[in-house]
């Protein structure tokens, strides 16, 4: 870049890209595996001998290296991937350190590999969402600190005075992910591999929860508002909607999620004031939600016409449609009696996965599709393959939620049910199971599309870096000199 | 959606190239906003203070409602007795429900073998009943009181009783 020259009065900025073509990649390549390993475990629930027989590979050791795999990998790799992309970008200056940028990468996905080595053979310590037994929470709060330094680094050496709102909620997530990783992962070590919790029963339920909902909230809902304002006014061109409505929704949030969680435990040990608080500020929390939804949807006034011809248009408003869906169902899920039938029943799953497939997994492959022939300088080799991949995940999406919402009523249904004589009428919990079976193959059938438009997108990606560069070489970015 | 102006703030400089409207924030959002946070006060107030609620008080409601439909399940004391017409219809019980895991002469198989004077879980007419009730789901042996109800439980322990008894031969 040292050939380029910038106009009189500004300086030409080299952003470091090798970092994000590091960690699209692995958002590539760890989304194809997480998916898979939840189709396998799909086919397990729909048929039992697809578990093997082997301690191994049996749904209990291989449930939670799905859930980490397609959180902390795929979703964890594309939060990086857009905010080493777009932080240096709406802050006008290369990341503070180079260094620390590799060391995060690679120790993040040093951290994801133990994962996935340990949870097979049952090393964990039983916290759903998180498992990591403590050394590896040792390290991923080291690599967290690692990141934190560097993204405050970069955002103190900035060459712009205004913080765009993708930067606060990078922010938020940030400094939330690790207080909640702390907090939750506070142990006594016993032995290297073994550790216990310093909480005990009830209190240490609602730590769990309140950093299970969190988590949801922190690593899959705010990083990725933050590359909806990037990359959503970037592919459409259109101007944010409203910037009063980015803040008062994105303040809604951060005072209002925090408290949720015990949203997780009605019905239970918990006193029922802290179930009433989960409860009513998970409905408060309808309106700042749909903000980011409104935000996004409305930005694409004016461009309508565009999402007919462009797929990564498509995949957004599906991503957004999607989040503005299970945003609603989240909040009615919380209310008392909705959750006295929902809870435990593959209802719940529906609604993880339409905010995870949907929103998440959605938003994610736009903001792939976009960077893609930006970040190589090269045309998308196979660019009708992109639409495909869109049907492909959307019908995967639609035909594995109606399948779930389905299995989720009636076992919540045949649960409760009670005969004319006052005893339960389905008393063999192993019947509901069988009925359940129809819905698990559709399941199955949903994920599986889903899987193979990831597959596709690996495919046009490795297909694309190989090709050849396009001609012209991008107009170097430029900053005003200081 | 009227009062939308397009005014651009004018940041665009600073965040990249990407514009930013000042329209305010619309009407319907600000009243669902509204709504769910005096819905919210209001609920907990009502839960509460109002209506004094609780789910111990919400069980306990529903306990009540069920012994008012079902009188005679509220006071199921059913009296134990080892009677001809109790192993009879215990004997129909047992073939249909039990034979499978205790084998048809009692000799056990996947469940244990009943026709013994060796009793894991106890030998006495309320141990015997209460195993039945509760089973022993960690051997993978069904909580049969939910299926069966308190009178078939006492037939089907009563067959198992004079039926051992006779095996073992007292």
């Amino acid at each position: 870049m040292s050939a380029a020259t910038a106009a009189p009065g500004r300086i030409v900025v080299d952003y470091d890209d090798d970092i994000v073509r590091k960690f699209f990649l692995a958002t590539v390549i760890w989304g194809v595996v997480g998916m898979l390993v939840g189709v396998i475990i799909a086919l397990q629930l729909a048929w039992w001998p697809a578990n093997l027989g082997l301690p191994w590979t049996t749904f209990g050791r291989l449930r939670p290296l799905h859930t980490n795999a397609v959180i902390f990998a795929f979703a964890g790799n594309i939060c990086f991937t857009g905010i080493y992309h777009s932080m240096q970008r709406l802050l006008k200056t290369r990341m503070w350190s180079d260094t620390l940028s590799k060391i995060h990468f690679w120790g993040w996905q040093l951290i994801i590999v133990s994962a996935a080595i340990t949870y097979p053979l049952g090393i964990t310590q039983s916290r759903e969402y998180a498992e990591l037994i403590w050394p590896i929470d040792v390290a991923v709060t080291l690599i967290w600190v690692v990141f934190a330094i560097n993204f405050f680094g970069t955002l103190a050496i900035r060459k712009v005075k205004h913080i765009y709102v993708a930067i606060w909620f990078y922010m938020s997530f940030v400094i939330t992910i690790a207080v909640l990783h702390i907090v939750n992962n506070l142990a006594m070590p016993a032995t290297f591999l073994r550790s216990y919790p310093i909480y005990s029963g009830m209190t240490d339920a609602l730590v769990q929860w309140w950093y299970g909902h969190n988590a949801v909230w922190f690593f899959l809902t705010t990083p990725f508002l933050g590359l909806m304002y990037y990359y959503l006014p970037k592919a459409a061109d259109r101007p944010i909607y409203s910037y009063r409505l980015s803040i008062i929704h994105f303040w809604g949030l951060i005072f209002l999620y925090i408290w949720a969680g015990p949203h997780h435990l009605l019905y239970s040990g918990l006193p029922d004031w802290a179930q009433t608080l989960g409860m009513v500020f998970s409905i408060m929390l309808l309106a700042p939600s749909w903000g980011g939804m409104l935000n996004g949807l409305l930005t694409l006034k004016g461009a309508w016409h565009k999402l007919r011809t462009d797929p990564i248009l498509k995949f957004m408003v599906v991503g957004v449609t999607f989040y503005g869906m299970s945003t609603f169902e989240g909040p009615m899920m919380s209310i008392r009696s909705v959750n006295g039938l929902a809870h435990f029943t593959n209802w719940v799953v529906g609604h993880v996965h339409s905010g995870a497939l949907g929103w998440n997994g959605m938003l994610t492959f736009a903001v792939l599709y976009w960077l893609l022939p930006r970040l190589w300088n090269r045309e998308v080799a196979y660019p009708k393959m992109v639409t495909q991949h869109f049907w492909l995940a959307t019908i995967g999406i639609v035909i594995y939620t109606v399948a779930m919402w389905a299995a989720g009523l009636m076992e919540g249904l045949q649960w409760r049910a009670v005969n004319d004589a006052g005893q339960l009428a389905n008393p063999i919990f192993i019947d509901i199971v069988h009925r359940l079976e129809p819905f698990y193959w559709l399941r199955l059938l949903g994920g599986t599309l889903y899987f193979v438009g990831a597959v596709m997108m690996l495919i046009n990606v490795f297909k694309t870096i190989r090709g050849p560069e396009r001609v012209a070489a991008a107009a170097p970015a430029t900053a005003p000199a200081s | 959606m009227s009062k939308e102006t397009n005014r651009v703030l004018g940041h665009a400089d600073e965040a990249d190239g990407i514009e930013e409207y000042d329209n305010p924030l619309p009407d319907w959002w600000l009243g669902l906003l509204w709504f769910t946070v005096i819905w919210a006060f209001g609920y907990g107030v009502w839960y509460h203070f109002i209506s004094d609620r609780s789910q111990e008080g919400k069980l306990a409601a529903e306990m009540q409602a069920a012994e008012l439909r079902w009188p005679e399940q509220a006071m199921a004391e059913v009296s134990f007795a080892i009677t001809p017409e109790a192993v009879a219809a215990g004997e129909g019980i047992y073939v249909q429900n039990c034979l499978m895991c205790h084998g048809g002469d009692l000799e056990g198989g996947i469940g244990v073998a009943l026709n013994d004077d060796e009793w894991i879980h106890g030998g006495e007419p309320e141990d015997v009943i209460r195993i039945i009730n509760e089973g022993v789901p960690e051997k993978g042996m069904l909580t049969w009181g939910p299926i069966l109800g308190p009178e078939k439980v006492n037939q089907v322990a009563a067959y198992v009783l004079s039926k051992n008894a006779e095996l073992v031969g007292e």
